[in-house]
């Protein structure tokens, strides 16, 4: 299964590229995200809790990164593992500048999705990923331009995001997260990201696969620059 | 031998369950299922360009979305041409979801699955599809002008050209003393069975089994297909049709995209998933029938008698073939009907059109050939000025011609060849039924009331009972209860009630012993299916064989237990007996018993049969060598072809010249289909049969627009004719017996259906003098046909009003 897609994030390749490897704005832009932690050179372990009502569970991703060309490019290869099915993805991630200083980031992912998740359509795949794809966006994008404290930001669309707020907060720097360190706890999602999280009731396998590979995504993003 | 049941009007045994709400109809199972509902196009002919379902995941309950891009191995490819035919030589068939291309609304695009149903259709209802829509072909005149194609690779739009012909017609036309041309047309109709199609799967993992109830008229072949499709061994599928709340034709149909799509989503999902069709889906969806134009030309001399026949139909399949081209060929063969043709030429061009498919509905195409023949010989008796009756008496074929060779290939390969039937007999009763003698002074008393009353009448010739084969199984349990079962299906038509009484008749047992089951490939793995008026014939055959065979083995072991010859012993009310000797007897239920020698006693019977239970001989083995424990028998009945029913219709009608509301005031049948399992039963049929005939007459029809929009698609607009007009029938019956079959049968299931337009047709142009060449006829439609200058008056009412024709 294929997923790619776009956006358009406000700040430079570098901003965007420091923003998306803070491992403080990962844990609180990724959809969910209960715990990153480092595990190894370029490998990360994470656990999500995803979905809601019926469709809660909690699972474990891990990622590997390869082909790191800061701040414009990389290759991440990700697996996760849930109740309700498994995931492997490869993903290639792109950061290019655009117009008034905002940077384009295109991904391409390659993924296989087993176990019963796997039984609910490509097209409900495809489509909560590229949602929670625009929903991390979405948040990133909020962190790029200080509008993460808005208490109700837009909701985001498909995969293209956009602000009202002019850029205003330094990139954040990231600290280093050695590995065997506790992992950080996620201070809790956006108001906005939690209030789309709950109406993201996508069936209980569906919504819980596709979280994991919206989660891919933005794990990609979110790995720290070394 | 008292237990005879064969022949008597049991009563339906399956009406206390089905009737006060016991029955178990497919949306009954599986109340825990999650549920599917479908995205179908509202397009008639149109490309696919995108499907959006973000708008859906919002919906709380939602489990799953299908496209054709889920789809894999044999799903991904058309569904299959069920009846291949050297003639059809463009079949097309859609796919279960589909692909890129949609041909008729309706068609499936998006299966959704939710919790329930009601989440499944919120969520269908935010699925956006994109299309681009295509050139839209809809009725026979604009597929036949082919400036669009509903196929791109077949510009003209011509599925199939069926031919058959019996000499060289156009010279015996050309050498008749009389010829007559004529165009006729019928509307669609649709089967509109009470209870739509309905599926429901559940995938056991840990088995790799699954189990499917789907409201079908073939199970073991909807089984094959999924077993096919999904590519699972046929041994780990099991199809079951449950209770079947009708199914006239539209259920016989498979596989059914949702036939395939919800096991495969049961299977994925590794949940129970269920679909039940809605009225709108049904009508859209689902199939019609009947739509055809026919152009004809006969030659007859001057007694009425015909000479040759011509015949050019023109017939609308909708957008896709799956049950190729069954319904032109039974209209080409079954037009000829009772009478002598002595020349006979018919092609029938089956043409693609962007409507739903269109597959055999009750009657199957010999409502239209019927039309086309019997309104043919009313013609020639208006043009010669002879009585309706009289014209066909002179071509019928006559009781010492049997068999009769139509030199025509039938449905099922096999040649049209009438097996036995008495067409002057069904003629004279008829008229004596209906009182034809009377007519006019009939007419002269309603004309007396300010109505204008007519009288009409159709004859049909109808192949019933085709093949290949059907089977059945009887076996006798301990306990004395007799297990029947066949693989075809049941939807109403009383079969546990006739197999009941035939095995009972049969075996020489008490009905109340004996119990049915249909459809379920558990109990019976091989069948064909019910249509063609096939299933007493068929599978009546089948399980009175396999009661012949239970019966020989009871009475070997019965006459070792009594001492006395096999032939000196019958069988009368479950006890085995030497003929008239009383009280030298044992229960058919011991010898059941007997028939499996046991090693354990289970129970007090059991004992009987144990290996101390009294002297055993010590030379031959328990069980003889090629015999087989217990007490059943399995056999298979293979016709060598169809045997042919026959029957005659006739009604008056009358038309009330204030409103032209057209009222049918008696209507008569006589019915030949052999000999008669069950009389109550087989009336019961020609009256569900007469009442679709009067609907198809007067009511019925498919109103689609030129966009290809079903205007009508609901139960509000589609009219049916109810009990108030439903006419009463006055049966009278004829048996010719079946040479063909054991049981000398013939099928009775359809035959209701048949002569309605022809007959009602007949009757309303006897009541108006104006032609009625278009079917059905509706009181505005009578009154605009009336008030038009230039409709043609028959010659019977210019004779009979002094104005010329």
């Amino acid at each position: 299964m294929n997923l790619d897609g776009s956006a358009v994030l406000h700040g430079s390749p570098d901003r965007v590229w420091a923003a998306l490897t803070d491992p403080e704005v990962l844990a609180r832009t990724i959809p969910g995200c209960g715990s990153l932690q480092r595990v190894g050179d370029d490998e990360y372990r994470m656990d999500v809790t995803v979905g809601v009502g019926a469709i809660r569970g909690t699972y474990a991703g891990e990622v590997r990164l390869t082909d790191q060309q800061p701040p414009s490019s990389y290759v991440m290869h990700a697996s996760g593992a849930g109740a309700p099915g498994n995931l492997r993805a490869k993903v290639a991630i792109e950061l290019v500048p655009s117009d008034a200083g905002t940077t384009t980031l295109t991904y391409s992912a390659d993924a296989v999705v087993g176990g019963p998740v796997a039984g609910v359509g490509q097209r409900m795949i495809t489509g909560v990923a590229k949602r929670m794809a625009g929903q991390f966006f979405t948040a990133i994008d909020a962190e790029l331009t200080g509008a993460a404290a808005a208490p109700a930001a837009p909701r985001p669309t498909s995969a293209a995001v956009s602000s009202t707020t002019a850029p205003s907060a330094a990139p954040t720097r990231a600290a280093p997260v050695p590995a065997g360190t506790p992992a950080l706890q996620a201070p809790g999602a956006p108001a906005a990201v939690a209030a789309d999280l709950r109406t993201l009731a996508v069936g209980a396998i569906g919504g819980a696969g596709l979280t994991l590979l919206g989660v891919v995504v933005g794990w990609l993003l979110g790995r720290r620059r070394d | 031998m008292t237990t005879k049941l064969f022949g008597e009007p049991v009563r339906r045994r399956e009406d206390a369950r089905l009737i006060t709400g016991r029955g178990r109809y497919l949306d009954d199972i599986g109340a825990g299922a999650l549920a599917a509902a479908f995205v179908r196009s509202p397009h008639a002919h149109a490309r696919i360009l995108d499907v959006d379902v973000e708008g859906a995941l919002d919906v709380e309950g939602l489990v799953a979305i299908y496209t054709y891009e889920d789809l894999t191995g044999p799903m991904a490819e058309p569904l299959p041409v069920l009846i291949p035919h050297p003639q059809l030589h463009a079949p097309r068939t859609g796919y279960p979801l589909a692909n890129g291309v949609v041909n008729h609304v309706g068609e499936p695009v998006v299966m959704v699955v939710a919790t329930d149903r009601y989440v499944a259709e919120d969520a269908a209802e935010r699925i956006v599809v994109g299309y681009e829509e295509l050139p839209v072909v809809v009725g026979l005149d604009v597929a036949r002008e082919a400036r669009a194609a509903v196929h791109e690779d077949v510009p003209d739009n011509v599925a199939a050209r069926h031919h058959q012909e019996t000499g060289d017609v156009e010279p015996a036309l050309a050498a008749s003393p009389h010829t007559l041309t004529f165009t006729q047309t019928i509307e669609r109709s649709a089967c509109t069975p009470l209870e739509g199609k309905g599926v429901h799967a559940r995938w056991d993992a840990d088995d790799a089994s699954l189990r499917v109830y789907s409201s079908t008229q073939a199970s073991t072949s909807v089984r094959a297909a999924i077993a096919a499709k999904l590519e699972l061994s046929l041994d780990r599928v099991e199809v079951i049709a449950p209770d079947v709340g009708g199914g006239f034709g539209v259920k016989i149909v498979h596989p059914w995209p949702e036939e395939l799509l919800v096991p495969m989503a049961a299977i994925r999902l590794g949940r129970e998933v269920k679909w039940a069709e809605d009225r709108r889906e049904h009508f859209i969806s689902s199939a019609h029938e009947r739509g055809q134009r026919q152009e004809i030309t006969v030659g007859y001399d001057d007694d009425g008698r015909i000479t040759a026949l011509d015949v050019h139909v023109w017939h609308d399949n909708g957008a896709y073939t799956p049950y190729g081209i069954i319904v032109p060929i039974v209209t080409a063969t079954q037009l000829v009907g009772p009478y002598v043709i002595p020349v006979y030429r018919v092609v029938v061009e089956s043409l693609y059109t962007n409507t739903v498919i269109v597959t055999p509905y009750r009657g199957a195409g010999r409502p239209q050939g019927c039309f086309a023949m019997e309104r043919t010989m009313d013609r020639i008796a208006d043009a010669l000025g002879l009585d309706r009756a009289e014209v066909r008496r002179r071509n019928l074929i006559q009781a010492d011609q049997f068999p009769y060779d139509q030199h025509l290939t039938f449905q099922d390969g096999r040649p049209v060849v009438y097996d036995s039937g008495d067409y002057p007999g069904l003629l004279d009763k008829l008229t004596a039924l209906v009182g034809w003698e009377q007519a006019e002074s009939m007419r002269a008393e309603a004309a007396g009331r300010g109505k204008l009353l007519g009288v009409g009448m159709a004859l049909y010739v109808e192949g019933t009972g085709p093949g290949p084969y059907e089977g059945g199984h009887v076996q006798v349990l301990g306990s004395g209860k007799v297990l029947v079962s066949t693989g075809l299906t049941s939807q109403g038509q009383g079969h546990e009630t006739v197999f009941a009484q035939i095995v009972a008749s049969e075996l020489g047992v008490p009905m109340e012993d004996v119990e049915v089951h249909t459809g379920d490939t558990r109990r019976f793995g091989y069948a064909v299916g019910t249509f063609a008026s096939r299933a007493a014939v068929m599978s009546g055959n089948a399980v009175a064989l396999a009661a012949r065979g239970v019966k020989e083995k009871a009475l070997r072991i019965a006459a070792d237990v009594l001492e006395a010859d096999p032939g000196d012993l019958e069988i009368d009310e479950g006890l085995v007996q030497v003929k008239g000797t009383p009280g030298t007897s044992i229960p058919l239920r011991t010898v059941a018993v007997l028939s499996n020698p046991l090693r354990y006693a289970f129970d007090e019977a059991a004992k009987q049969a144990t290996q101390f239970a009294g002297p055993g001989d010590d030379s031959k083995p328990p069980v003889a060598a090629g015999d087989a424990p217990g007490l059943e028998y399995r056999d298979y009945y293979s016709p060598i072809r169809s045997t042919f029913a026959s029957g005659a219709h006739a009604a008056v009608v009358e038309v009330d010249p204030q409103t032209w509301e057209i009222d049918v005031v008696t209507y008569a049948v006589v019915h030949d289909c052999g000999n008669v399992v069950n009389p109550m039963i087989v009336e019961g049929q020609v009256h569900g049969g007469v009442a679709q005939g009067v609907g198809g007459a007067l009511y019925e029809r498919m109103a689609y627009d030129a966009d290809g929009q079903l205007q009508n698609a609901s139960f509000m607009d589609f009219l049916m004719p109810y009990a108030s007009e439903v006419p009463d029938v006055v049966i009278d019956h004829q048996q010719t017996p079946s040479p063909l079959n054991p049981l000398g049968i013939k099928g009775a299931g359809e035959a209701g259906v048949i002569p309605g337009s022809a007959a009602l047709a007949s009757a309303i142009e006897d009541a108006v003098g104006r032609r009625v060449a278009a079917m059905p006829i509706s009181p505005s439609e009578l009154y605009d046909l009336v008030r038009d200058e230039t409709a043609e008056r028959t010659a019977a009412s210019a004779r009979r009003t002094g104005v010329r024709a």
